[in-house]
């Protein structure tokens, strides 16, 4: 996975940003098509072979920021402000989330094993005794790998001790835990979407930025602007995501024109409650570990390419659902926005029909921005009382699914736990056993991405930073506070 | 000899800059060198202004060192401004 600040996502928030005011300034229809001219001037160094390819990646991003596939709907010939009219009559649907530049792709070539210029051709050739497969050669006092009957085992890697050999991944390919990234007859990237399960660590893996999310931020962006009544549900990973507490991110979402704002955590006692009751009655009759369902890249994970474990997962809907349910019970008029570090929770929003919208993080970041809101700047007043659900913001960490659970359970009902922290290829491969031998443990809890949901294709901070900021203050729902303040403001 | 005064560093935790790097600066105790940190009196401060100041050449995350505002700024960069600014 690629360090989460790069020149990439640099790029990425200019984009956004850059779209994003015009569009509040309602000028984004003549603006748009000089926005890629504009980030990308004629004096900038490229990254890329020239400042008009980078112009031509900016306006694929723009596209998909407006929610367009770009696989199937690039029209050469038609203009970015063409596209926006489009946007602003119909809304896009939310899958597929993914979509790919293949322009941007650099058709990197297939994963291999190689022999670099650090080759001493040593006496020893630990390299040529382990290769399982007879692969080496020496030739001009130098080892060779042979392409066509390297296994890609690695053996050689691990054994030379000038560290010369290299292992050069397909590092899109790499990253995706089900092999649902391919490469099409020219060689660019293509998804398998029959595989996917949308966890988005392809995206965050690829260096040339040519796999793209489909962003659903218009939507929100046109009912922003609208004044319609919006329900921001927010992820309890958000905590650490922005500078200022868990209350001044409440008040930010408020200012940027949220009408209310409800924690995921609330729905997530709901969940815990649920879980504990599932439990009991499965330890009761012995039918052995139950998994949680929280996490959607795992839900998919066990359809797609798992199906002996659909019965093991919790019957319990998400926290996401049951929160959802809160904002409609509140007010039955409401736009339900679920905004979070993830991808997958756009399919499971399609699937459940409650939900509105759904926002990353990231996207979130860019929407502050753009309208110029500085979270630290907002009141840090806290008020009511969140004591029932608060210990379920840990939801956001790997190990507080169970934990919280475990917490809700009858007293003296003991609960082993088994955890999944993180599924890569090796994770999927461990979990196929698991049909002939079941997991010796009551919950297992998993969770797609490793360290939890704070790790998420979508996030601003990487953890090590989120898990400092996070737990600055025990706040609560001020909403209605802080929306009388700003009232005051105005 | 005398005691030299302490380099002031701000980092802006202003929304602008974290979302758009800034949140890795603060990790400056693990990636600053000890001896920087002990010549440096660094603090997190709100919006510096500089995201909403059109004249600006350089993009955020900015930093201000010894009263001197630096954008763009990276893990790196910091390190090498501050080992920079402290023997200055
Ligand atoms: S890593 Fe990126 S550039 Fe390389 S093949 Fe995959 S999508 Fe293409
Ligand atoms: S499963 Fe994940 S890594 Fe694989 S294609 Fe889908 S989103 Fe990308
Ligand atoms: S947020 Fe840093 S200068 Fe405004």
């Amino acid at each position: 996975m690629l360090e989460l600040n790069n020149q990439y996502t640099t790029i990425k928030r200019q984009v956004h940003t850059a779209v994003l005011k015009q569009f509040f300034q309602d000028t984004l229809v003549e603006n748009v098509d000089k926005i890629p001219i504009q980030l990308i001037p004629k004096q900038r160094t490229s990254n890329r072979c020239c400042i008009y390819k980078e112009r031509a990646m900016v306006r694929y991003r723009i596209m998909a920021l407006l929610g367009f596939d770009i696989e199937t709907e690039d029209d050469e010939m038609k203009s970015l402000s063409s596209y926006v009219q489009e946007i602003m009559e119909e809304d896009k649907p939310l899958s597929p989330l993914l979509t790919t530049i293949s322009t941007a792709c650099s058709s990197c070539p297939p994963d291999r094993y190689m022999i670099s210029e650090a080759c001493r051709g040593c006496f020893a050739r630990p390299c040529l005794a382990n290769c399982p497969k007879d692969c080496i050669t020496f030739s001009g006092g130098k080892a060779h790998i042979d392409e066509s009957r390297c296994i890609r085992c690695g053996k050689c890697m691990e054994v030379c001790p000038f560290h010369a050999v290299v292992h050069i991944p397909v590092p899109c390919e790499q990253a995706c835990p089900v092999d649902a990234v391919k490469k099409n007859a020219d060689g660019y990237v293509e998804i398998d979407w029959d595989k996917c399960i949308s966890c988005g660590k392809c995206a965050m893996s690829c260096p040339f930025g040519a796999i793209v999310e489909r962003s659903s931020i218009m939507t929100v962006a046109k009912k922003i602007k609208n004044k319609d009544h919006m329900t921001a549900i927010i992820a309890p990973a958000i905590e650490g995501q922005f500078p200022g507490t868990l209350t001044q991110i409440k008040g930010a979402l408020l200012a940027a024109g949220f009408s209310s704002v409800i924690e995921v955590s609330e729905g997530a006692h709901e969940t815990c409650l649920h879980e504990a009751d599932e439990l009991a009655a499965r330890k009761r009759e012995g039918t052995g570990f139950m998994t949680t369902s929280c996490c959607p890249a795992y839900m998919n994970l066990v359809d797609k390419h798992l199906p002996f474990l659909g019965g093991r997962r919790s019957s319990a809907l998400s926290p996401m659902a049951y929160t959802a349910m809160l904002a409609k019970k509140r007010n039955k008029e409401t736009s339900v926005i679920f905004i979070g570090p993830c991808l997958a929770k756009k399919d499971e929003a399609s699937a459940l029909g409650t939900i509105d919208g759904v926002l990353t993080f990231s996207e979130l970041a860019s929407l502050f921005v753009a309208k110029g809101i500085d979270v630290r700047e907002m009141d840090t007043t806290d008020s009511e009382d969140v004591s029932y659900f608060e210990d379920c913001r840990e939801f956001a960490l790997s190990g507080g699914v169970a934990a919280c659970v475990s917490k809700r359970a009858a007293v003296g009902d003991e609960i082993s736990l088994f955890q999944v922290n993180g599924i890569d290829r090796k994770m999927v491969r461990v979990m196929k056993t698991w049909e002939k031998r079941p997991v010796d443990a009551d919950l297992v809890e998993i969770m797609c991405c490793e360290g939890g949901c704070i790790n998420g294709p979508g996030v601003v901070a990487k953890p090590s930073v989120a898990l400092r900021l996070r737990g600055g203050n025990k706040a609560s729902r001020p909403v209605e506070a802080m929306r009388a303040i700003l009232k005051q403001k105005e | 000899m005398e005691k030299k005064e302490k380099v002031s560093v701000k980092i802006c935790v202003g929304t602008a800059c974290f979302v758009q790097g800034g949140a890795d600066l603060l990790l400056y105790q693990d990636f600053l060198d000890p001896v920087v940190l002990a010549g440096c009196d660094i603090q997190g401060v709100s919006c510096i202004g500089g995201c909403k100041d059109d004249a600006m050449q350089v993009r955020p995350p900015y930093v201000e060192i010894a009263g001197q505002v630096f954008g763009e700024m990276t893990q790196e960069k910091l390190c090498k401004l501050l080992q920079e600014a402290i023997h200055a």
